[in-house]
């Protein structure tokens, strides 16, 4: 009887170890992989979730975890993951320095083997796309989202009540801001509370006044470069000649781009003008088509005396590039699902949404993609954005400087010297 | 039995009586003591450490550096003028929120029954999340579709339209009105608490012996809630000194530092500029000055400490 009892208690043991077990073997079926990006648009984050969606088919165990975070929410949170040593397997970023500090930990994959494996894939890709996420010859990230260009977005209806022409130099621009002034039409919508709006602002006039070697030199810390370059001098002047002129529509400092309140300001008419990057076209498209059919770009005028190329511009080619992390348990998976992400489907989604992924021999009948296509061919030289080339502290000391020169809270002067001072401690 | 083995038999059990009652002291403590270590002592303790290093939170590349940042934190003139910023958001916080939240209590006590439904909605700002609150008054504040400026130019009163969050003169009192208008039921609620508790007798003697509605409020009402308000002002104070959502929210510390809280420069250095080593500097001088200011505070209100 009492083996009886004991065989019971077996069987019952058995039973529940199966039972307790099964989750795992459920667990070792489907492996995950968590993927983190900042795309929230319906159109983009539909892109990535077919994209996940192909994997999962074509890979039978692998189940992807996807999440879209909002611009500046995103930064901050993969920090905090990278910190924690927990990051997602795959995670977007923007390439330049916050994805070189997280090289430098040891914390991304080298994807470079991956690559000159699948020659074909690689080849695939315009080379300008590797090079914000190229550190020491060594690939960390493949471009996947979009190529950007800044323009100046305008109001083509509104130009023409006003017999306006889009401004090709500075002198024009003044005029433009005169007279839209006096009509109570602000030239510009800037939403500068995320201070990379207003950089832009910064970034072209030093490239439009110095060439692109100013800052290039500058960042690198080679001999002669400096952030107290008269370049970068005159740029802050020219912003505060903006300001002074009444060229920003009101409360451009407080004003917050992540909520739209910027182009809030151009569909209503009381902003004639938007220095943003072309990924605004799309989302102009899905929140309004209405104003879309208003809408137009031109190049950033030149400024007299200025050692720029007019066709030269500030951009990625890339715009978000995917990259692994050193903790992903299932790297070969991750680049498989990182291909998935960037295929030839996705890529002709993402022109149906207005984004050209950095692919060779992409072909469209879109007028406007067309258009950027071939500024972006033309330029001379593609500046990137100094926040996100910049090492993580001295992008903060460029974003706080600037956003205090249009301001006026700063001099010109001293807001170069901050910025030089900064980069010399950081060198140190 | 030796007389020598009673002897020795009777401290032990003494011991053990002691231990008997020490026990259930220790065992109650163990829990709460570990908690505290855990999720207090260590943290304060590493962040101390970690303010004496040159560390980017990532890998391996610490360097020790000393007091350099702590010299650093000295010079820093946006450091001072963030604790600036929360000294004027405890002002202001004490100076409206007590007595709005008093005045309210005092009435909605007084219309006892009758104001079930006016509490509540008095209620409501405080059950909301920060961050849509921000949001929402980030709109209301909009120098161009907002609808405070709005209002203002349909009453023809143009002149009073300012650019609330954008200009660095409006920046930090625009998002301190809505901290106010946030946290005024909380201590509402906290004043009518207070006020449940006062003896109707007394208020109806009083009346007998011929006071007004207001003596009886300056005379016996308010010294009767002292240490409620006591309580009040110290959660107000120290809250205001390390407050950061709204702020975050609506600003960002900006326009060119002008809302800057210590809170807010400490995550910016931390998570923009990736400067653990620094902003833990700036954690822990926090924590020191909110330690200092909740101890003068304190001490300044120690007569009206009593027992609620």
């Amino acid at each position: 009887m009492q083996s009886a009892s004991v065989s019971k208690i077996c069987a019952l043991i058995g039973g529940l170890t199966v039972l307790a077990l099964s989750p795992l073997a459920a667990q070792a079926q489907s492996k995950t992989i968590t993927e983190w990006d900042l795309q929230t648009t319906t159109g983009g984050a539909k892109i990535l979730n077919d994209g996940g969606a192909r994997f999962e088919k074509a890979n039978p165990g692998f189940k992807v975890e996807q999440s879209h975070i909002q611009n500046d929410a995103y930064k901050t949170k993969l920090k905090i993951a990278f910190g924690a040593n927990q990051p997602p397997c795959v995670f977007a970023s923007w390439g330049g320095g916050p994805l070189k500090e997280y090289v430098k930990a040891g914390q991304v994959v080298d994807l470079s083997s991956y690559l000159s494996k699948d020659a074909a894939f690689r080849d695939r890709f315009a080379t300008a796309g590797f090079s914000t996420v190229t550190f020491d010859g060594k690939v960390y990230g493949i471009p996947a989202e979009n190529t950007v260009a800044s323009v100046l977005f305008y109001n083509k209806d509104l130009f023409a009540a006003e017999k306006l022409t889009p401004p090709k130099t500075w002198d024009e621009l003044m005029n433009v801001v005169k007279v839209l002034k006096a009509k109570n039409i602000a030239a510009f919508s800037l939403a500068n509370k995320n201070k990379w709006t207003g950089s832009m602002y910064f970034v072209y006039l030093v490239d439009r006044i110095g060439g692109p070697g100013v800052f290039a030199k500058a960042a690198a810390r080679a001999p002669g470069g400096s952030f107290t370059d008269p370049a970068f001098i005159e740029a802050g002047k020219r912003i505060q000649e903006l300001v002074k002129a009444g060229a920003f529509a009101e409360g451009y400092n407080g004003l917050d781009y992540d909520v739209g309140a910027s182009r809030r300001l151009l569909y209503s008419g009381k902003a004639a003008m938007e220095l943003m990057g072309t990924w605004e076209a799309s989302t102009i498209k899905n929140e309004n088509p209405g104003f879309y059919e208003k809408l137009d770009f031109t190049q950033f005028p030149t400024v007299p005396g200025g050692k720029g190329d007019p066709n030269a511009v500030l951009g990625t080619i890339g715009d978000n590039f995917f990259s692994i992390s050193s903790t992903c348990k299932e790297p070969d998976a991750a680049f498989k699902l990182i291909q998935s992400l960037t295929d030839d489907v996705s890529a002709q989604a993402r022109l149906e949404d207005k984004r050209i992924i950095p692919v060779k021999g992409l072909k469209t009948s879109d007028p406007f993609l067309n258009r950027v296509m071939k500024l972006v061919s033309e330029a001379s030289s593609v500046q990137f954005w100094y926040d996100q080339e910049l090492s993580p502290n001295l992008a903060q000391v460029h974003l706080n400087t600037t956003q205090a020169l249009f301001g006026l809270s700063i001099t010109p002067e001293a807001a170069a010297q901050q910025m030089e001072d900064a980069a010399k401690a950081e060198a140190k | 039995m030796t007389p020598q083995d009673t002897q020795m038999t009777v401290p032990s059990v003494e011991k053990y009586k002691s231990l008997k009652a020490v026990m259930p002291i220790v065992v109650f403590l163990v829990p709460a003591v570990f908690f505290l270590v855990v999720f207090l002592l260590y943290p304060l303790i590493s962040s101390f450490q970690l303010s004496l290093l040159d560390w980017n939170g990532l890998g391996t590349g610490e360097r020790f550096v000393g007091m350099a940042n702590w010299l650093r934190l000295a010079q820093d003139r946006l450091f001072w003028k963030a604790l600036g910023n929360n000294l004027e958001l405890a002002f202001f916080s004490v100076l409206f929120q007590m007595p709005i939240a008093l005045l309210l209590a005092v009435v909605l006590d007084e219309a006892s029954k009758g104001s079930r439904i006016l509490k509540i909605l008095y209620f409501l700002p405080l059950l909301m999340s920060s961050v849509a609150l921000g949001v929402v008054f980030k709109n209301i504040y909009d120098p161009n579709f907002g609808p405070i400026n709005g209002f203002l130019s349909a009453i023809h009163l143009d002149v009073l339209a300012r650019d609330w969050l954008g200009d660095p003169r409006l920046a930090l009192g625009s998002v301190i009105a809505v901290v106010c208008w946030q946290n005024i039921p909380f201590y509402m609620v906290l004043f009518l608490a207070g006020l449940s508790s006062f003896p109707r007798e007394l208020g109806e003697a009083a009346r007998l012996d011929g006071a007004s509605e207001t003596t009886i409020f300056w005379r016996i009402k308010l010294p009767h809630l002292q240490g409620t308000v006591r309580t009040a002002v110290m959660l107000a104070v120290v809250g205001s000194m390390r407050y950061f959502d709204l702020i975050f929210i609506m600003t960002d510390g900006g326009p060119d530092g002008a809302s800057e809280l210590m809170a807010t420069y400490m995550f910016r250095t931390v998570f923009s500029s990736f400067q653990l080593g620094y902003g833990s500097t700036v954690a822990s001088a926090m924590f020191l000055i909110v330690t200092l200011v909740a101890a003068v505070t304190m001490r300044l209100t120690r007569r009206y400490e009593t027992e609620i």
